[in-house]
Formats: structure tokens, sequence, C-alpha cells
């Protein structure tokens, strides 16, 4: 369920990381708890630290906010969630991403989880 | 997880972790029951167009029998239950002596000298401990007057809980189920408000065309705790062909917040100890009976409120902001006139329950809303994350005020 060669906060954040730029979403457990997503607040462009208010995506029960699994510089927001947010829901770890970080310290991604962790995170919760 | 655990599991948890993932379930009045099991926007329009089945097992049951039940509940409800008559259903209020909502109610007369009182599962106890502090100051012998909770241990084959049937195809889907051909013609000439009783395969059941979701028919079926699952199955089993489904907490919040109708805590009492006058709910108090606990309180409070409950709808397009609790209603002006209390997406619209000053707004008027900061982002944008009423605002969106109550 939970995919190999990502990273993973306790937040139920995902970052995939490609020549030092983090693609974000939110992991297929966040998605299930949160119910169907009807608004997506993305980010603005420019620095974020880790763990900081990303993006806030709200369903019909909730308003919940994705926090950045690391710190670098927002360049590139998903804007098709802003017509389509369901994609949150229906492809989360592929086209329902959030936005892309390009990353200041890549090797910040030791202190999240792999896939093996995160199961057993969401196992044990 | 240490949450769930606390909890109590309803008559038909078993069914339940059948349908979905125990993750999905919440915890409502101190029960585990799921969220939704297809999804909130599904079972809404299910109960809209076929029928919706809902676990209400956690409603609290009560009884009140003898030759003075009559008279000690007209005193303890809102509402007249000497007007009732036998097969009748009532909506009322329980207040305390300061007109404090303690919980809203249905009075079933079930007999002259027994009713049943349906209370809500987060207010059962305090309605249980108000009632044993009336029966105290008050010497009944038990054939005067006898008050059982109808969901405890020692009610044993007395015991009754709520399974809710509602929309269009629940008439059909019960009608199907019921083999004594006398019981179903009383069942399918109920009107609303009223209800019968008889055997479903050998099984006592109490039928009220009553219910929580705005359904023009709909039915609440009272059964033993220890047959919920066997007819929750033959529920399902017989409505699935006209798609009956089962529904979660969410349907049944979005489903009552489009009808209008309160739930305890956000249009009733709560954080602004709403009355059932402000509620839209006048009708269920009876200022001319002699006597009920609450009245001469609530008749001050009515005279110097001008607050009520108003119901509006906004757009629910994509990219429109889900409204919340909170959020400000404001005039076209941009007057803060309230806030919402609760809202729920419904199809292509938002419904929000506000409590707002009364009648500012006409029905079919334009209102704004302004979203209060969410976050720490918004905050530093400009956003506020507290409005007084009367202070001026810029709307985010525009809607208008709908009639008070929708039928479906």
């Amino acid at each position: 369920m939970v995919p190999q060669g990502l990273y993973y906060t306790d937040q139920h954040e995902w970052i995939k990381i490609e020549d030092g730029v983090g693609t974000v979403g939110i992991t297929d457990h966040a998605q299930q708890q949160l119910g169907e997503v009807t608004f997506v607040e993305l980010p603005e462009n420019g620095p974020v630290d880790a763990n900081a208010e990303l993006a806030v995506l709200e369903s019909s029960k909730a308003a919940s906010d994705v926090y950045a699994p690391m710190a670098g510089e927002v360049i590139e927001v998903n804007e098709a969630l802003e017509s389509q947010p369901e994609l949150v829901n229906q492809q989360c770890y592929t086209d329902g991403w959030i936005c892309k970080i390009k990353l200041s310290d890549p090797d910040a991604v030791s202190n999240l989880m792999d896939a093996a962790a995160y199961e057993a995170f969401i196992t044990n919760e | 997880m240490t949450s769930q655990e606390s909890c109590k599991k309803s008559a038909l948890y078993d069914e339940h972790i059948k349908l979905v993932n125990p993750s999905r379930l919440a915890e409502f009045a101190g029960y585990l029951m799921p969220l939704w099991y297809s999804s909130i926007s599904a079972e809404h329009a299910a109960v809209r167009e076929v029928a919706g089945l809902f676990d209400c097992t956690h409603m609290g049951v009560l009884e009140f029998s003898g030759t003075q039940a009559e008279n000690f509940l007209n005193e303890l409800t809102t509402n007249d239950v000497a007007k009732l008559v036998v097969g009748k259903a009532q909506y009322s209020y329980i207040l305390d002596e300061s007109a404090h909502v303690i919980d809203d109610i249905i009075v079933y007369k079930i007999s002259d000298s027994k009713f049943m009182v349906v209370v809500n599962a987060s207010n059962a106890e305090n309605v249980i401990e108000l009632v044993g502090a009336a029966l105290s100051e008050q010497s009944f012998n038990s054939s005067e007057l006898l008050f059982r909770d109808l969901k405890s241990q020692d009610a044993n084959s007395d015991a009754r809980v709520d399974i809710a049937l509602q929309g269009p195809a629940s008439i059909q889907t019960l009608l199907d189920i019921i083999e004594d051909g006398e019981f179903a013609a009383r069942v399918s000439d109920l009107k609303p408000f009223w209800f019968t009783s008889g055997y479903i395969d050998g099984i006592d059941t109490i039928i009220s065309r009553t219910g929580y979701t705005g359904a023009s028919v709909g039915y609440e079926i009272y059964i033993n705790p220890q047959e919920a699952g066997w007819i929750w199955q033959l529920i399902l089993d017989k409505g699935s062909k006209y798609g009956v489904v089962p529904c979660g907490l969410g349907a049944r919040d979005s489903l009552r917040i489009e009808a209008g109708l309160p739930l305890y805590s956000h249009e009733l009492a709560g954080e602004f100890d709403i009355s059932p006058i402000e509620a839209g709910y006048g009708w269920a108090v009876k200022f001319d009976k002699p006597y009920f606990v609450g009245k001469e309180a609530l008749e001050k409070k009515a005279a110097s409120s001008n607050m009520a409950v108003e119901r509006f709808e906004f757009s629910a397009a994509r990219g429109v902001r889900p409204i919340r609790a909170s959020d400000a209603i404001l005039t076209e002006e941009g007057e803060n006139i309230g806030s919402v209390l609760s809202c729920a997406k419904a199809g292509e619209r938002q419904i929000a329950l506000a409590f707002v000053k009364r009648n500012v707004i006409d029905e079919g008027q334009t209102v704004g809303l302004y979203y209060l900061a969410r976050n720490k982002r918004q905050l530093e944008q400009g956003k506020k994350e507290k409005v007084e009423i009367g202070e001026k605002l810029e709307s985010d969106i525009l809607g208008q005020k709908l009639a008070r109550y929708e039928r479906f």
C-alpha cells in the first residue's frame, strides 16, 4: 500500500526526491482520514521551512494543514488541484501531488521515514 | 487510537466493521460509528433519491408509565402532552429552571398510561439525572409512575434501540420485509409523526414516521438491541434492489443541515445558549400550559432576544472554500449580523445554518460570507480569526437566505 522510494512524515505527507527537488503530497492514509477533498489552498512560490504550513486541504468535515516535509523553496504548485481537488483522494501519490520544493539540504531526508517505517507507524498509530 | 478504546460500541458495531475499515470509525456521543461507508455525497444523494439506513442505536430510549405519567411529562416538557393521542408522537424540549435546553426529544404515546421518550445519546445521562431529581421530590408509587431506561441491561426483552430508514424508497422496503398484511397496511397508512407496532418475522417492532433528514417519507424502527443486526441486514438485503444504502455520520449531518434541522449544542443550547424559540421551534413550546420546567425564564428570554437561527445557501462549485462554523454572515453592505453554526455541502450548494440578527435579511435576499482565518498564514495575510456583530467586513463570497426549513 505504501509506495517504496518515497519518504514520509508523521503528519502523513510524502516527499519524492529527484535531482535535489522534492515533490510533496499526502499519503493514502491521510486522504482516507480526511474524506472527500473539496478545496485546496496551494502555497505560493518562495522559501519554506521544514514543518511550516504549506497548503490547506479542506474536506466536507475538516480543514487540514499540509506541512513542508523539508526546507527549501517552493518552485512549482499543482494548479490542477484548484479545479480538481478530488485528485488528492483519487491519485494521492501521483496526479494529486501538491507542490515541488527545491531542497536546501537534501540530506535532511534522513529525518523522515522510509516506506517500511511509515507502514509500521500507521499500523501502530 | 486510545480515544477509540474508551468508546462504547453501538449495537450495530459488528455490522459496521463488516462494511468499513475500523480506522473509518469516529467517536460520536461516546459511540464509535462510521463517518461514511461509500461517500458522504453518495449517501446524501441516496436518501434524497432512494433511501438510506442509519444506525441510531446510540439514541437514548426512556419509558414513563403509570397513572401520573402524562401529568409528569407535561410538567417536564415544553409541548402539550395532554394533546397527544395514542399512536402519535410529538417533538418537544426538556429545559432546566433557567430555560437552558437540556435536550430536544420525541414523546411517543404508546397507551393512555405509557409513553416512550427518545433523547439524544449525548444528553441521555443528563435527562435521566434530571428526571431522577424530579421524581425524588414527588413520592409516586409504581402504579402512579414508573420510569425506565430502555437501553439499560435491566430492560431485557423490553429494551429498544432506534434504526432509521429514510427516503422515498423506505416505504416499499419496509412493506417488502413485513409479512403480516395488517401491520403492513398500518405502516403504509402512517402519516408524519404517527407510529404503529407489530411483528416482523416474530420480532416485536415499533415503526414511526419520523426522522432527522427532512425526508417526507422516512421511518424509525424501534427494536430489541439483540435483533438490531438482524433487521439492519434484512433491510439492506431487501432494499438493495431499490438502491438502499447504509449512511454514516457525515450524511446524517449534511441531510439534517440541508433540511434546516437543529443539532443539540450547535443550533440549540451550545456557545450561544440558543433557545427553542430562537431555533425556530416556538410551536413546540406551549406557553398556554399552566406550568413546565423553565417556562418563566424562557418567556423572559424570548421577549429579550433579537437573534434567530436562519438558513442560507452558497455555491459549492469547484474552487469555493467550504464554509465552517463561526464564519460570519454579512448583509450586502458588509455588516456582520451573526455567525455560522453548521454548514454542509448538498449537491451544488453549501447550506449554512447561522445564528443571526432576526429578520434583517428577507428570504431570497443576497448575503455575504466572511471566512475566518483558518491558520497562521491566513492571519498574516490579514484575515481575522474573530469578528464582532455589527463590524463592517468584506464578503469573500455571496449567497442568499432560504426558507427556515426544506422538505424533500
